[in-house]
């Protein structure tokens, strides 16, 4: 177990340098240079001015020249300092990390609350209308653009029945611990970065009930006298879960990194929104950090997984 | 604007949150009190407390005076560390602040004395010694862009390469610690707004200036945190990407705020912010003209409009090798007779605007006569004799072309931003009008400015915008040596190579002149003549200059907003309940 636990780790390497080279690559050759984009257009930066900042920074440097310094302070855990922010990249990302996270497993939750029962429910009435009714929802919420259905939320909710708040976190004036302001808050973006989620679980969950409930045990457990909800809750449905959970732990990363568009539409100050503006105006130090963050996260993530495999499922081979 | 993706439109408005930087930070400080007092008592007696928050579609980045180099960032600074001089927030001309000034007969010495009354809210004076603490501050950055607004400062080169340990053209008063000179090495009429700006707080950012200092001002903790305020307001709090919290700061000189808080809170886009304002989420912002009309219908809410401090333009590559038509100064009027811009102003301002034909905006003082302008009214047949008269004739697809060459160009401009789409493509179908082939190509605005300030020739036409400063010179912008060289890979801002001697005579005369007088009167003179070359070259189709749309609760009082400062009297605002 601890072989293959150092020998994944060591997988992780070549995977974090690889993805390391293709952001720096495709951040660095992309049009754009961010010292003469933050002073575009003010006669009060001259050009030898900005010269002597992309001096400073290095941006004049040939670029396996420029990835090679970032490398080699990467390493070291310094991701350096931000280019528009004149503060320490690293810093700027995990401020951020417990924001994202609140919304991460706030959509979680509901996709799990919302998109469990639904599949569940279009298995056991399958071929019903409500089957078909669920199904067209799948497909129509996995498809329909976030941005937009953020936008008509906050119209409908937030401008006309005025019962929730459009942007931010935080009510200002409130207290940064008033759960019951944060809540309110949370349940728009929340709810529109589960909604892809709750239209895969939902399908998945179907199809994983489909085939449980034509199993033996489940036959027996009906043979036993047992009540229908018990054998569905009980025996069906506890073990239709068990592939939904290995598909857990890289959703969360994925919540993590993808709420980019939602952070934007809502203003929640995550990860998302600080990459977006990052690229933008290619803070190079930033983009860098918040997709190695990021990148780390997926794998570690991926790395537990596979440990959860083995450790339940003892066909899985370590060697 | 309606209906643009959300993902365009965020770019749009980070595209405008990068272009207007313009302003340096002496840019948009707010000036003293006015005729706060009148209005008082007609909306009867102040009423305290309340908070102001303020809608942006973009996070500060530091409340470093000397980093400042975007809008935001330079608008919640200004709040914290308050400015020695200011523009007089409807004219722009230069009047003390928190500091009188005076300049000595040569013009090489300015003598500026610090009000009695300023303190840092810890209690300690604002001194001298603060303003040449700042200066230091940006000769020991790195990462400033600033440095070269001091470089006419007697000895700033010395101290900045290590030669001195001090500033010889900054002396402090040995009996008065709020009394100071600076001495430059050569008279420049627009050196008062550079040479001032903010003094910063020696007891907390002296130890960044010392002589072993090195560049530890980029990353010190107090640039997104700082300590002490001189202004109206002092720090709070920063939630990064979502809000910045000041509050009333009790010992401001000038008077302490009627208001206990202002916030600076970010928010998605212009749509989000109109929403915004009407549910009350926020009580200050600038809508677009697009929800005017539904903002205007809103009770409770006041629309103020103010003329803004720039415009947005079509700009010809007059040095073009591959479209020489556009070096011809005939067919650049004939381009701007061939523009209906009222038609353009409807369409993408709903009419809050005004067409623009010189270089100037009429806030500035340095804004002509506009009777001395030609106005270029729409006039098609004008623009075609005009064409003809600079030999071109009308080829089979009904372009005009001499030598076997059609007037044919493309206007780039940045995807996402509407206004100046629809401007592209508006001007693209009137141009066919008079024969001329206007192609629209939508470019990544990080693109296209990275083309346009190194000067690349591909770039013919194109439309963006300028936001002018405090300064009103346009040396940046109109000079002849400002022409980006791709051969020599210099940058500049005359991005379409435009160069008349007359123009760079005119522009050296207004900040560096030679008889030394820097008056308003003298100075206007030489600007008179360089608006009206502008005028009849035609560098640019000066396009519009839009109205900034300045929205409030009814019930705020002693809003009084200038194009140069909305918030110089920010102390004075208060909300009547």
């Amino acid at each position: 177990m601890r072989r293959f636990v150092i020998r994944r780790l060591l997988y992780t390497i070549p995977t974090l340098i690889g993805v390391s080279l293709i952001t720096f690559l495709i951040s660095h050759l992309a049009p754009g240079d961010p010292v003469r984009l933050y002073t575009f257009g003010d006669p009060n930066a001259r050009p030898e001015d900005i010269e002597a900042v992309r001096h400073a920074l290095g941006l004049d440097l040939p670029l396996p020249l420029q990835y090679v310094d970032w490398a080699s302070q990467a390493v070291r855990g310094d991701f350096g300092q931000s280019i528009l922010y004149h503060q320490s990249a690293t810093m700027l990302i995990l401020a951020r990390v417990p924001n994202s996270l609140q919304l991460a497993i706030a959509a979680l939750v509901l996709q799990l609350l919302i998109g469990v029962p639904l599949g569940v429910v279009a298995a056991l009435r399958r071929g019903s209308v409500v089957d078909q009714a669920i199904r067209v929802f799948s497909t129509v919420f996995h498809a329909v653009p976030s941005f937009w259905f953020g936008l008509i939320l906050i119209v409908v909710f937030a401008v006309q029945l005025r019962w929730l708040p459009s942007q931010g976190m935080l009510t200002i004036g409130k207290d940064d611990w008033d759960i019951l302001d944060r809540l309110r808050h949370l349940v728009m973006p929340a709810f529109v970065l589960s909604l892809a989620g709750i239209a895969s679980y939902a399908r998945i969950m179907r199809t994983e009930t489909l085939e449980v409930i034509n199993q033996d045990y489940i036959r027996t457990a009906r043979a036993k006298g047992l009540l229908e909800p018990t054998v569905i809750a009980v025996h069906a449905v506890r073990n239709a879960l068990i592939p939904m959970v290995t598909a857990l732990g890289g959703i969360l990363a994925f919540l993590i990194s993808g709420a980019l568009v939602i952070e934007q539409v809502f203003t929640w100050p995550g990860i998302g929104q600080l990459t977006y503006q990052s690229v933008v105006g290619k803070d190079y130090p930033v983009v860098m950090a918040g997709v190695m963050i990021s990148s780390l996260l997926l794998v570690i993530s991926y790395l537990l997984r596979d440990v959860v495999y083995v450790l339940v499922d003892p066909r899985v081979k370590t060697g | 604007m309606n209906d643009r993706p959300l993902w365009r439109s965020l770019a749009f408005v980070t595209a405008i949150a990068l272009l207007a930087t313009a302003c340096g930070p002496s840019s948009t400080t707010p000036p003293a009190s006015g005729s706060a007092a009148a209005s008082a008592s007609a909306a009867g007696p102040v009423q305290k407390g309340g908070r102001i928050i303020e809608g942006s579609f973009s996070d500060i980045k530091t409340m470093d005076p000397i980093l400042v180099s975007d809008t935001s960032s330079d608008y919640v600074t200004s709040k914290i560390y308050d400015s020695l001089i200011q523009a007089d927030p409807k004219t722009g001309e230069p009047k003390p602040r928190m500091a009188t000034f005076d300049q000595s007969k040569d013009g090489l010495t300015y003598t500026f004395t610090i009000n009695d009354k300023a303190n840092w809210s810890d209690g300690k004076p604002v001194i001298g010694d603060d303003y040449l603490t700042a200066k230091k501050l940006v000769a020991k950055s790195k990462l400033t862009v600033r440095k070269s607004n001091f470089k006419d400062i007697k000895g700033w080169q010395d101290y900045v390469d290590g030669k001195a340990n001090t500033i010889s053209g900054i002396q402090i008063d040995k009996a008065d610690p709020k009394k100071f000179t600076v001495t430059l090495t050569k008279v420049s009429c627009d050196a008062i707004f550079q040479i001032s700006s903010y003094v910063m707080p020696t007891q907390v950012f002296g130890k960044y200036a010392t002589d072993t200092s090195k560049d530890e001002i980029d990353k010190a903790p107090e640039n997104s945190a700082p300590p002490v305020a001189d202004g109206p307001f002092k720090f709070s709090q920063w939630k990064q990407g979502d809000q910045v919290v000041l509050d009333r700061n009790d010992t401001y000189w000038n008077g302490a705020p009627n208001v206990d808080q202002y916030v600076f809170k970010v928010v998605a886009d212009s749509t989000v912010l109109a929403a915004q304002l009407k549910t009350g989420e926020i009580n200050f912002g600038a809508i677009e003209p697009k929800d005017l009309a539904d903002v205007q219908a809103q009770e409770g809410l006041r629309v103020t409009k103010v003329p803004q401090l720039g415009y947005t333009y079509i700009g010809w590559k007059t040095d073009s090798t591959t479209v020489p038509a556009l070096g011809d100064k005939r067919v650049r009027q004939a381009l701007a007779y061939g523009l209906n811009m009222k038609d353009v102003i409807q369409a993408v301002l709903f009419g809050e605007g005004q067409a623009h034909v010189t270089h100037f905006v009429p806030v500035q003082w340095a804004y002509p006569d506009p009777s001395t302008l030609n106005q270029y009214p729409y006039d098609t047949q004008k623009a075609e004799s005009l064409l003809q008269q600079a030999g071109y004739k009308k080829n089979a697809n009904g372009i005009y072309e001499k030598d076997g060459k059609p007037i044919s160009f493309t206007i780039h401009t940045n995807q996402g931003n509407k206004t100046r789409e629809t401007l592209a493509q508006v001007a693209s179908e009137q141009y066919k009008k008079i024969g001329v082939d206007a192609k629209v190509s939508l470019d990544q605005f990080q693109a296209m400015v990275d083309k346009l300030s190194a000067g690349d020739p591909s770039m013919d036409a194109w439309i963006i915008g300028w936001s002018l400063g405090t300064s009103v010179d346009p040396y940046a912008i109109w000079d002849s040596t400002q022409i980006p060289d791709p051969a020599k890979k210099t940058t500049g801002f005359d991005f379409g190579g435009y160069k008349n001697a007359d123009v760079d005579k005119a522009i050296d005369e207004g900040r560096n002149p030679s008889n030394g007088d820097c008056s308003i009167a003298a100075r206007k003179k030489q600007y008179e003549t360089f608006s009206k070359i502008l005028n009849d070259d035609q560098p640019y189709n000066f396009g519009f200059v839009p109205n900034s749309l300045y929205v409030t609760p009814k019930g705020l009082q002693n809003f009084d907003p200038g194009a140069f400062s909305q918030t110089y009297n920010i102390n004075q605002w208060w909300i009547k309940k």
